[in-house]
């Protein structure tokens, strides 16, 4: 076993493949049977890297199998992070320690903070991304990363093992089988294969089979899923073809500058690798009705556009915008693969037409008159699992230790993936060390939100997270996901570093702090109206107005009123990030008030754990009809707030439900001591009774 | 503890997307740190009405609407003038009775009034209580609920919540059908949909505007006049907004000066044609109601009369007879008859007793007998009652009761045998529906109905004076929320769907 490690650094020490190879050697030879590790990712994308870097970080010896090691953090899609509801994800992502924010800060090459003028509740981070320096810098994080060990192969079945009887499910993991038929035991499996189980790709009439242009799709694992018993769905999605830059004549075009200066993903991060006047530009261009001729033309040779696969809604190809919205322009942004590519990325053109007829149709659009298509965009439909078979720890109900993260689960986009990675690999390494699930609420964060759709509803077309999906939009920022999630990722997961949790801690001393001052600060609002006349504060007020109400005035910053009160104010000017973060909380500071009480009423719900083992279809002393029975049976909710929110599940029921949990409470609460749902009920009475 | 419980099955008790009706600034959340009220006492013919409140504003209420008295003695009953809040007028000489929790019927903070027992004054306090910051009227089997959440009921008295609770939802929903029918539910209806879709427009604005996708500039400088609605958080999400709030604001104005409630228990009477059932509204209410006539087909719209039977206060329907392919206007009639059947709390089925082979018999008992008839009580609140009519043309020694008819009564409309078997059928039925406090009152659910209106209406405000587009969104997430409080629906999903039908939204 120790060996495997030693190997493992070895292996990351170095990218060549003749080291990699050393590494599984090394590791068959030293333990006679097979390489043993705590948790094995499988799949190198965005949920893998950051599944098997959050395993990693919390303590567990991981390992990440891959079919290349140069493909590790391809971005195969979009050249582009973050954006409005993504960028939330991607700070959660980063309070979390995880990598994606941090390494989009070493490589973005065009900074832009979507929403700035509609509040910063609904900001969106987003930026272009050099996918040739994203890809190294990953892989040399991946690489460097203590107690993970990155290994190249195929795998082609699990290793199932008896149940272990305390949990439910049918049946364990214990390890994977690869394609050279050599195994790898494992503790915990997180499977992270994108699109690739039953990928096919489709370019025209063509298609073949392959999860991503020029890698094959795992078929072989498809079938061990399918054959334990997991509902399967399949979907589409598509990708633009690449142009040649200097065959663009970007001169007539709109220009498009980043913002100076840049806002950087990650908490930790004050700047970003690629200072603002060095960053590249985005150029804007439009269909014409030729494009839609074009299109229209030529549906019969289009299978992968009639195909009845469902689709996202919000990233549909010009193919679907043509023949839903005929007779408009649409946008088509290039955007730069990097500071030394020479390709252009067009966003919005993804399409699936055969290769001529997609480099004829780019021709006919400004400013592309002369392009040279470099590849030809294509489609890609893909299985993927019903998500409502995993708990909201990305654990499978049927096969105990077996974790899903990604676009497997029906998601769509790197941040997407991203999030469930983290949650994943955190999840896989916990149930190792045996200690209890790390979940997010819908009232914490995006994630939460994220996952609890998936969980409880599930999806029927690639999801995609958006702002409007999120009850708690005001209090879910992206500025304060770090005391959102950073402490409890440290004490509860263990995958924060020290020094990210410093700095969170000194934050939220410090704002707390901030905002007491800004608090105990008042006024008349006459002498307000003297010192701050830039602000539109009404004289006719009678009562004092505190500094923190000052501040919410949209024209007030922390700038403006330290200049009025520089004794105590100064203070919280000094570090930008903290003066624009009090500024948002006084912003939202009485919204947030009203909204508390409704998210503890959330949370109380979510607090009331139901069983893991409860057989719904068998279940005798509960009335449940056999509608709900089979709806409960299929999502298994893990809470009585959960399972408040699927549909059909009536009034009637939960009650009944609730009843259930009450009297099983009570038989153990004689022979244990005070459950954990009945305590934290208790905690919360009282405090609400001091409230009143 | 436990105080969750009853936040839950009342959300849940508003539809699968509970979870998106937002509280925020303005209006009091209804969450559990809400006081709730309702009219405890039945409806009917009553000297003294009892409404009652629960949580921690409830000393507050009193106080308010008993100034300047002070709280009176614990447990005591005091008499106190009751006044409006906010107009000052008097309402009415009423006992008060203060129970401070815990110890009370559901734990928490309670007052009891018993006032008379007019509408005038029922509704004249309803509408007080629903003025008073933290109060909202109760939802089905609330108070119930908080006294299980605090320990007040055993388990034993908890075997019959969920159905009660259950029977209460859909008797609320029929109420809430009965108040949505006609006008004011189709002014509900609109607004709620409008707002949808003003919501809908700026969050797209939020989650698309400027993700280099929503089209809308594109959609400007090409069809600047069939821009959709609010790309921007434009004019016309504000103009929609406005024009809502002063419809909300009239409406509010004009509701408190009286708006029909259709109170009693809603007895509707159903049937093949040609079975009777116009004999037999004639025969209840003593007086001609129907034309009656040997053709069937005779009855084609809904016609309804309030009756007093057996000392409760009924609102009795003669519907169409229920069968296919006659003309469009009796279609109609069938349409109506089915739709009232829905808000029915008591359903006569009539039959005619000689003629049970007849396909439009088979077909009625079927459909309607088999589906209703054969829920239990738990399944359905709906009571219903079978009649077989013309029992006068029946052979003296019969066929007998077919033993494949669930219970029934037999009946002749013409001779007036069986009458009084009836009505103690119905007697008992009525006492059912009306005895029970929470479910029809149609005073409490115009309450909840100006509760719900004022905090859209509130919320509407809000939206206006927020600078952040966050925050105006939030207003209308709010506002939305008391809507579909009152029509249903209001999900995530809802807002997405509009979006992507209206926008091209793609990358």
């Amino acid at each position: 076993m120790f060996s495997v490690r030693g190997c493992g650094r070895w292996a990351v020490a170095s990218l060549t493949k003749r080291h990699l190879r050393l590494a599984r050697f090394c590791g068959d030879s030293a333990a006679p049977g097979t390489p043993h590790f705590d948790v094995v990712v499988i799949g190198g994308g965005h949920a893998g890297t950051e599944a098997a870097a959050a395993a990693a970080r919390c303590g567990s010896r991981t390992l990440l199998l891959t079919h290349r090691v140069d493909t590790i953090g391809q971005m195969s899609c979009n050249p582009s992070f973050g954006g409005i509801g993504k960028g939330h994800l991607m700070r959660e992502v980063d309070a979390l320690d995880g990598l994606c924010s941090r390494i989009c800060d070493q490589s973005g090459v065009h900074y832009k903070v979507l929403n700035r003028r509609k509040g910063p509740a609904v900001w969106g981070l987003r930026a272009q991304i050099d996918r040739k320096l994203y890809k190294q810098n990953m892989q040399k994080e991946i690489l460097n990363t203590p107690l993970l060990t990155v290994q190249e192969g195929a795998v082609e079945d699990l290793i199932l093992t008896e149940p272990e009887p305390e949990h439910p499910g049918k049946c364990r993991v214990s390890g994977v089988v690869l394609g050279d038929g050599s195994t790898v035991y494992a503790e915990s499996v997180i499977l992270t294969t994108g699109t690739f189980l039953r990928g096919m790709i489709v370019i025209g009439l063509e298609r073949h089979p392959a999860g991503r242009l020029g890698d094959q799709p795992s078929v072989g694992l498809a079938e061990t899923l399918e054959k334990l018993g997991f509902v399967v769905g399949r979907l589409k999605t598509g990708t633009p073809p690449r142009i040649a830059k200097e065959s663009i004549n970007f001169s007539i075009l709109n220009k498009h500058t980043p913002d100076n200066p840049s806002l950087p993903f990650s908490f930790v991060n004050e700047t970003v690798w690629i200072k603002p006047e060095d960053q590249l530009p985005c150029h804007l261009t439009h269909t014409n009705p030729r494009v839609d001729e074009i299109v229209l033309e030529n549906l019969h040779l289009n299978s992968h556009v009639k195909e009845t696969t469902r689709g996202p809604r919000y990233c549909p190809s010009i193919e679907s915008k043509v023949l839903r919205f005929p007779n408009r322009l649409h946008q088509v942004w290039l955007e730069p693969e990097g500071m030394d590519s020479d390709l252009i990325y067009p966003q919005g053109l993804s399409m699936t037409l055969p290769a001529e007829l997609q480099e004829k149709m780019i021709t006919c659009i400004k400013g592309l008159e002369k392009a040279k298509m470099i590849h030809p965009g294509y489609g890609v439909q893909y299985d993927y699992l019903d998500p409502r078979q995993i708990t909201p720890s990305l654990e499978t109900h049927l096969v105990q230790r077996l974790f899903f993260a990604g676009q497997i689960n029906g998601t769509t986009g790197y941040e997407e993936a991203a999030a469930q990675g983290v949650i994943a690999g955190i999840n896989a390494s916990l149930r190792v060390s045996q200690k209890p699930p790390f979940v997010i609420s819908r009232t914490e964060g995006y994630i939460g939100v994220l996952i609890d759709d998936l969980t409880t509803l599930g999806t029927s077309e690639p999801y995609r997270m958006f702002t409007s999906r999120v009850e708690f939009r005001l209090s879910l920022r992206p500025d304060n996901a770090d005391s959102r999630l950073t402490f409890r990722g440290y004490k509860e997961a263990g995958c924060v570093s020290q020094q990210r949790y410093e700095r969170a801690s000194w934050m939220r001393s410090s704002l707390e702090e901030g905002i007491s001052v800004l608090k105990s600060i008042e006024f008349s609002s006459s002498k307000w109206k003297n010192l701050i006349p830039e602000a539109s504060i009404s004289v006719t007020r009678s009562l004092p107005v505190s500094a923190l109400d000052v501040l919410k005035f949209e024209e007030v910053d922390m700038e403006l009123l330290a200049k009025a009160v520089p004794d105590p104010l100064k203070k919280y000017t000094e570090c930008r990030e903290l003066a624009t973060r009090l500024k948002i909380e006084a912003t939202y500071e009485s919204a947030l008030f009203h909204q508390l009480q409704e998210i503890k009423e959330v949370q109380r719900d979510e607090a009331l754990q139901l069983p893991t083992d409860l057989d719904y279809l068998s279940i005798r002393d509960v009335s449940l009809s056999n509608e709900v029975r089979e709806k409960l049976h299929f999502s298994r909710p893990q809470t009585i707030g959960a399972a408040s929110r699927i549909p059909g599940v009536t009034p009637a029921a939960i009650v009944n439900l609730l009843r259930y949990v009450k009297t099983t409470q009570q038989r153990q609460a004689t022979t244990n001591a005070l459950p954990k749902t009945d305590q934290y009920l208790c905690d919360t009475d009282k405090l609400q009774e001091r409230e009143l | 503890m436990w105080r969750g419980l009853w936040t839950l099955a009342a959300r849940a008790a508003r539809g699968p997307h509970r979870l998106c009706r937002r509280q925020g600034s303005g209006a009091p959340a209804p969450s559990s740190g809400a006081t709730i009220f309702a009219l405890s006492s039945g409806q009917g013919r009553c000297g003294i009405a009892v409404i009652r409140t629960s949580g921690p504003a409830s000393g507050y209420a009193l106080r308010i609407l008993t100034a300047p008295r002070d709280l009176p003695a614990a447990r005591k009953a005091s008499l106190r003038l009751l006044s409006d809040p906010c107009s000052g007028e008097p309402l009415d000489r009423a006992l008060v009775l203060w129970f401070p929790g815990p110890r009370s019927f559901t734990g928490e903070d309670c007052v009891e009034f018993h006032v008379h027992g007019g509408p005038a004054v029922v509704s004249g306090i309803l509408q007080a209580l629903g003025s008073v910051p933290g109060l909202r009227p109760a939802e089905a089997g609330e108070f119930t609920r908080r006294a299980f959440a605090h320990g007040k009921l055993n388990l034993t008295e908890v075997e019959g919540l969920a159905d009660l609770i259950h029977a209460e939802t859909e008797a609320q929903r029929r109420q809430a059908l009965r108040q949505l029918d006609g006008e004011l539910g189709h002014l509900c209806r609109s607004w709620a949909r409008n707002l949808t879709k003003a919501l809908a427009h700026v969050e797209a604005y939020i989650d698309f505007g400027e993700d280099d996708n929503l089209e809308e500039g594109v959609l400007e400088q090409v069809l600047p006049h069939s821009l959709p609605s609010a790309c921007l958080p434009s004019p016309t999400a504000d103009i929609q907004v406005r024009e809502l709030e002063v419809a909300l604001g009239a409406h509010l104005q004009d509701a408190r000066r009286g708006q029909r409630l259709r109170s009693g228990a809603h007895v509707v009477v159903t049937g093949p044609p040609n079975a009777g059932k116009s004999s037999l509204v004639n025969l209840l209410s003593r007086k001609p109601v129907s034309i009656v006539s040997p053709e069937p087909g005779t009855t084609r719209d809904v016609l309804e009369t309030p009756v007093d039977l057996a000392g409760f206060p009924v609102l009795l329907s003669d519907t169409a007879g229920l069968r296919e392919g006659a003309g469009p206007v009796e279609q109609e009639g069938v349409r109506r008859a089915q739709e009232r059947l829905e808000q029915a709390d008591v359903i006569v089925a009539m039959l005619d007793a000689s003629d049970l082979a007849s396909p439009s018999s088979r077909n009625f008992l079927d459909t309607v007998v088999a589906t209703v008839g054969a829920q239990s009580p738990s399944e359905s609140s709906q009571r219903f009652v079978l009649v077989l009519n013309k029992s006068d043309l029946l052979p003296p020694e019969g066929p007998g009761p077919r033993p494949d008819l669930p219970p029934n009564l037999l009946l002749s409309c013409l001779t007036g045998e069986g009458l009084h078997s009836l009505l103690e059928a119905l007697r008992k039925e009525l006492a059912a529906v009306c005895g029970d406090p929470s479910t029809g009152s149609p005073l409490l659910t115009r309450a909840r109905h100006q509760h719900h209106l004022k905090g859209c209406l509130d919320a509407l405000g809000h939206y206006k004076q927020s600078k952040d587009l966050a925050l105006a969104a939030e207003a209308l997430r709010v506002a939305r929320g008391h809507l579909t409080c009152l029509t249903g629906g209001g999900g995530a999903e809802e807002i997405l769907d509009i979006i992507f039908r209206d926008f091209c939204v793609g990358k």
